[in-house]
């Protein structure tokens, strides 16, 4: 177990010294420009992974929640010239107030009918924004404002959404490894077993979907900056799934997982550059290869490896109550 | 990043109303019972129940018999809150349970197994037997997300409860396997002991010795009088009989969702009707 713990500890170490160092060895702008992308989705789906790989919920909207956080920040920033930060947390707010009232009907319906809801959420949110040309640009779109210096240049754009994806994977990290994680997994994995011990249902979905709003807003923020323009045909259906599938690859249950899930799937297309064109095939296979070989995701499949350096020592014992134990805890009072 | 208050209010447990720790034994104050009032409940025109009463006294183990679709498993689902009777009525001390949802029963210290053990497969024994504990974790999800030291502290105290529990049950050697990894055994003493870690004042086992070999039965009975012996109520629903008989301080026999016989072991394996319908001569 310490041994485990201690490679993390040294994992954790080396990933943070990679992210820090990276606009020094990234090859161009380009590549920097796709760091920062990676970034803003991961803190998007970070969110999303506690929704959708934690409680099981499958939402498929939150490209929905992505572009009326991205819209806000644009307005907010650029068209009625708030400061950045404010419109930043301002488009948070709103993304957890959109997830509250997406969430509160739809978190009702079972497995594949929230899924459907959503789904329908993202179609509607694109065409409203066409809708209403005199507030989002229609069709042309909108110029998404910058940040104030030292964030202004592309490596100080990088730092800041690092930063942040840094803060909502700490967040992420702090729910799921204590008792609201395990009653999301109950959620998913056991709903009765959920009720039984009194985890209330509803409110726990809410809280994971009204989390992952916020998470949105600040990523659709981050994300119209990072662009520097945006219009309707940046938010398309696809994007949504590729949030998704990002989780699904990943692993549901896994923080690492999912991450992984990101870099892969944003990062592999544009890296093999000639095959560019061959973007949509590249997930279709990988898809394909994860579901057929390590179906339960990049996040199982590297706790196998683990397990496989470390091989854990199981003898069977037989079950041998310590009654003089279970006495002495019972009667312990609260 | 205010989720927390976008929410509608959940009402914690509180403690001052709900005195969780069951009664030091002889304190009669808090000494409520489990009362079922003249339940009837109709699936279709199927009478599953038909005015069944029965009482759970705190320190004791009462058996529940009966063949297969004598109502027993309904009974039980009633007590769980998973739908309510059609007539009648489900108390604990003066709180009418009868239309409370499944939740409200672990707040007020009611806990139950399965039939098949419902366990969470990816996690470990220790965090599916800490689950049990959610009525006391009182910390927020936004607490929790911005790992307040209360939040910390309050998680490592349920945690090493149920560690406690887990060794006093004989599962102390698995802590951190995943559940999917168990025996059946361990499964049915993983539900024990997470049914335990709500601190119950009552626990209802669902055919606790099913499919266990005669000594796991043997260490079952064991911790079942131990959880006696803290003064927590026991409904024991069970087909092995001879278990029934030699554990339990009263037993109850239901057949077509009436009851025939509620007495002692001693009186119930006498009864000829129950002899007739359930024992064989």
């Amino acid at each position: 177990m310490t041994g485990a713990a201690h490679s993390k500890k040294i994992g954790l170490v080396l990933g943070a010294l990679l992210v820090v160092t990276l606009p020094f060895w990234a090859g161009d702008q380009y590549q920097l420009h796709l760091a920062a992308l990676i970034a803003v989705y991961w803190i998007l789906v970070a969110g999303l992974n506690l929704v959708v790989g934690f409680t099981g919920q499958l939402s498929v909207g939150h490209v929905g929640l992505l572009s009326i956080s991205a819209y806000t920040f644009a307005i907010l920033g650029g068209t009625l010239g708030w400061n950045p930060y404010l419109a930043m947390v301002a488009a948070g707010g709103l993304g957890g107030l959109c997830g509250l009232l997406l969430g509160l009907p739809s978190l009702r319906l079972p497995g594949f009918y929230f899924a459907m809801a959503t789904m329908a959420f993202a179609m509607i949110v694109n065409e409203l924004v066409l809708a209403n040309p005199q507030l989002t640009g229609g069709g042309i779109g909108l110029p998404g404002p910058a940040f104030p210096a030292p964030f202004d240049t592309p490596a100080g754009l990088y730092y800041l959404v690092a930063a942040l994806a840094a803060g909502v994977t700490w967040l992420t990290w702090n729910i799921a490894r204590r008792m609201w994680g395990r009653a999301f997994i109950s959620i998913r994995d056991n709903p009765v077993a959920a009720q039984a011990v009194g985890v209330p249902v509803l409110r726990a979905k809410l809280s994971a979907f009204v989390f992952s709003g916020v998470t949105a807003g600040f990523a659709g923020s981050a994300f119209a900056s990072l662009q520097s323009y945006i219009t309707p045909d940046t938010f398309v259906f696809e994007l949504s799934l590729f949030f998704f599938v990002c989780i699904i690859i990943g692993g549901r249950g896994s923080l690492i997982g999912p991450f992984l899930g990101v870099v892969v799937l944003t990062a592999l297309p544009e890296m093999a550059a000639p095959l560019a064109k061959l973007g949509n095939l590249f997930y279709g296979v990988l898809l394909l290869v994860v579901v057929l070989v390590v179906p339960e995701g990049i996040g199982r499949m590297l706790e196998l490896i683990g397990e496989r350096i470390r091989p854990r020592v199981a003898r069977h014992e037989a079950v041998k109550p310590d009654l003089a134990r279970l006495t002495r805890v019972l009667a312990e009072q609260a | 990043m205010n989720a927390r208050s976008d929410i509608p209010a959940f009402e914690p447990v509180n403690l001052a109303q709900v005195p969780m720790p069951r009664p030091a034994l002889g304190d009669g104050r808090l000494a409520l019972q489990l009362r079922v009032e003249q339940v009837t409940r109709l699936f279709g025109g199927l009478r599953a129940l038909d005015g069944v009463s029965l009482d759970l006294r705190p320190g004791e183990v009462h058996g529940l018999i009966g063949p297969n679709g004598s109502g027993k498993t309904t009974l039980l689902n009633l007590l769980s809150g998973y739908y309510p009777p059609s007539s009648g009525a489900i108390r604990l001390g003066d709180e009418d349970l009868s239309a409370q949802p499944v939740q409200r029963r672990a707040q007020v210290g009611l806990a139950r197994t399965f039939q098949k053990p419902r366990l969470l497969p990816m996690l470990t024994v220790l965090e599916n037997a800490v689950l049990g504990a959610w009525p006391h974790a009182h910390a927020g999800f936004l607490a929790t997300s911005l790992a307040l030291p209360s939040v910390a502290r309050e998680d490592k105290i349920l945690l090493d409860r149920a560690a406690e529990l887990l060794h006093g049950v004989g599962l102390g050697h698995v802590l951190h396997r995943r559940a999917n990894l168990l025996d059946h055994a361990e499964q049915r003493f993983l539900e024990i002991a997470r049914g335990l870690a709500l601190r119950p004042r009552f626990i209802l086992l669902d055919e606790p010795a099913g499919g266990l070999t005669e000594i796991e039965i043997g260490h079952l009975s064991d911790v079942v009088q131990a959880i006696r012996g803290a003064g927590i109520g026991v409904l024991l629903v069970e087909h092995h009989t001879d278990f029934v008989f030699r554990i339990c301080d009263r037993v109850t026999t239901l057949n077509l969702g009436k009851m025939i016989k509620s007495g002692t072991p001693d009186e119930v394996r006498c009864d000829p009707e129950v002899i007739r319908v359930y024992l064989g001569a």
